[in-house]
């Protein structure tokens, strides 16, 4: 693709007149149009204005130094490309103002075509850059369409599906024996899984492409305990496990997103039941230091080998255990470090087989 | 015998659209069906049904209420009970859809998929 926007505008920021009227001849005569400006200031300001392509800048001059200009133009005027114009005794510091973002340097004296090949470099270097841009642009706009047409081409079909068993049911479900009955339920199961599975890659695109911005609401970290404490009781109950809370009254709130808070504290507690036997404990505390406030949830389950706990929150990473009935969608625990770190926080687990695990979220103060 | 009451299935997704009218005919209603807001509404004028059900978000013809407020705006659908049916696009913490003040009158809002035992039970009690 090719891109050329150039007005072919160059601007020459040099206090020696006879250099920007070199300048300007030479360039004028191979079709650009050039401005000039004396000293830094001005030239600061017909760059604001004009917004040109390629700007030369000395490097010596009275006032403000050419550095100066060349970082001020970088930061403030988009795609620009610095070139700086150096007498033979200041090269080295023409290689410094490289590194500040200059893109190239002209040496002292120079020749009208010497000035036309560096203009040349500079503009296919420009359009190179732009392109490029544009480019990484397409692409993120091709991630974020293609995740909202996943969204909807894979929930629609699941959900008629879901729907259709659900007539299945309506119509048949007396007249069918057990048999077929189990046979619905466990596509109904299957396509829970898979309806899983969708969800969290979902979430989890949304976080990676951008499109997901935690909302900055004061989040009350009690309050997301009891509620999370209260949406997982029911399994909890029938996987006959206690649940132990201990939260200290003087917890600071957290900014964030209390609704995806919610889900990393169900998603951690929902793996705790999971991998706890039944009589077991899940407990969770909350407090706060000088850094952080954390809340842990410890589990009396069967533990993560050592070996296995750095990645753990991994994608699709599964800690394989015996007699395990239902495999999780793989994302769980991919999910909560992402919306941990969309906090500006952290996850961190610690587990001793045979005796339990604790994950921490930590929250800056 | 009285005569069978009238369901309008209004919904893009000509499956989901099978799938509902199945379950609707199961609990003994005829049910209507349109692919698109705009035959939805043209049938509301002509099929007077009982009860309508709408899907929320319809990439045909706007949006859901849209087609709500026009059925709402004629005389057959001024009264009728409504549901409308929230999208798969509406779940997840993502998009939410609050109904405002202005907003057509809408009896209930169902999540799909929905339970045959539950969408039964509410038109049920919604045709009283």
């Amino acid at each position: 693709m090719a891109v050329n926007t150039d007005k072919g505008l160059i601007l020459i920021i040099d206090d020696e007149e006879s250099i920007r009227d070199g300048c300007k001849q030479a360039l004028e005569k191979s079709g650009h149009v050039v401005l000039t400006a004396e000293n830094g200031k001005e030239g600061i300001r017909i760059a604001r204005e004009s917004k040109p392509e390629i700007a030369f800048v000395d490097l010596k001059m009275p006032s403000m130094s050419g550095m100066e200009i060349i970082d001020f133009l970088s930061r403030d005027i988009p795609d620009i490309v610095s070139i700086v114009i150096t007498g033979y005794a200041s090269i080295v510091s023409a290689v410094e103002s490289m590194k500040k973002g200059a893109y190239d340097y002209l040496p002292k004296p120079f020749t009208p075509d010497q000035l036309r090949a560096v203009v040349k470099r500079a503009f296919e270097h420009r359009n190179l850059k732009m392109e490029t841009r544009m480019l990484r642009d397409e692409k993120e706009q091709m991630e974020k369409n293609f995740i909202t047409f996943v969204s909807h081409e894979m929930r629609s079909p699941l959900l008629v599906i879901e729907q259709y068993l659900e007539a299945l049911r309506a119509v048949a479900g007396r007249c069918l024996d057990k048999d077929a009955n189990d046979i619905i339920e466990r596509c109904n199961k299957r396509i829970q899984g898979l309806k899983a599975l969708v969800e969290h890659w979902l979430d989890i695109s949304h976080i990676e492409s951008g499109i997901f911005e935690p909302e900055k609401n004061p989040v009350d970290i009690p309050g997301i305990i009891t509620r999370s404490v209260e949406e997982i009781a029911p399994l909890y109950h029938i996987r006959e496990l206690t649940i132990e809370t201990d939260v200290s009254d003087d917890i600071p709130e957290v900014t964030g997103d209390g609704e995806s808070l919610m889900r990393v504290l169900t998603n951690i507690m929902g793996n705790a039941a999971k991998y706890t036997p039944s009589g077991g404990k899940v407990s969770i505390r909350a407090g706060h230091d000088e850094y952080y406030v954390s809340i842990s949830i410890s589990d009396t389950g069967m533990g993560i080998p050592k070996e296995k706990l750095p990645f753990i929150f991994e994608p699709f990473y599964s800690v394989k255990r015996e007699g395990e009935e239902q495999k999780g969608s793989g994302l769980g625990l991919n999910f909560c470090r992402k919306i941990m770190e969309a906090h500006g926080g952290k996850i961190e687990v610690s587990s001793q087989v045979g005796k339990g695990t604790t994950f921490v979220l930590k929250f800056p103060k | 015998m009285t005569a069978k009451k009238k369901i309008l299935l209004i919904d893009d997704d000509r499956d989901f659209l099978m799938a509902t009218k199945i379950i609707l005919e199961s609990g003994g209603y005829e049910v209507f069906l349109a692919e698109d807001g705009k035959s939805g509404v043209e049938m509301v004028k002509s099929v007077s049904p009982d009860l309508t059900i709408t899907d929320m978000m319809m990439e045909t013809w706007g949006e859901g209420f849209t087609v709500v407020s026009k059925i709402r705006s004629i005389e057959a659908g001024k009264d009728m009970p409504l549901i409308m049916l929230s999208g798969v696009d509406l779940q997840g913490p993502y998009q939410s859809f609050e109904p405002s003040e202005e907003s057509p009158r809408v009896d209930l809002v169902l999540n799909k998929p929905v339970k045959a035992d539950d969408l039964l039970k509410h038109v049920k009690r919604l045709l009283g």
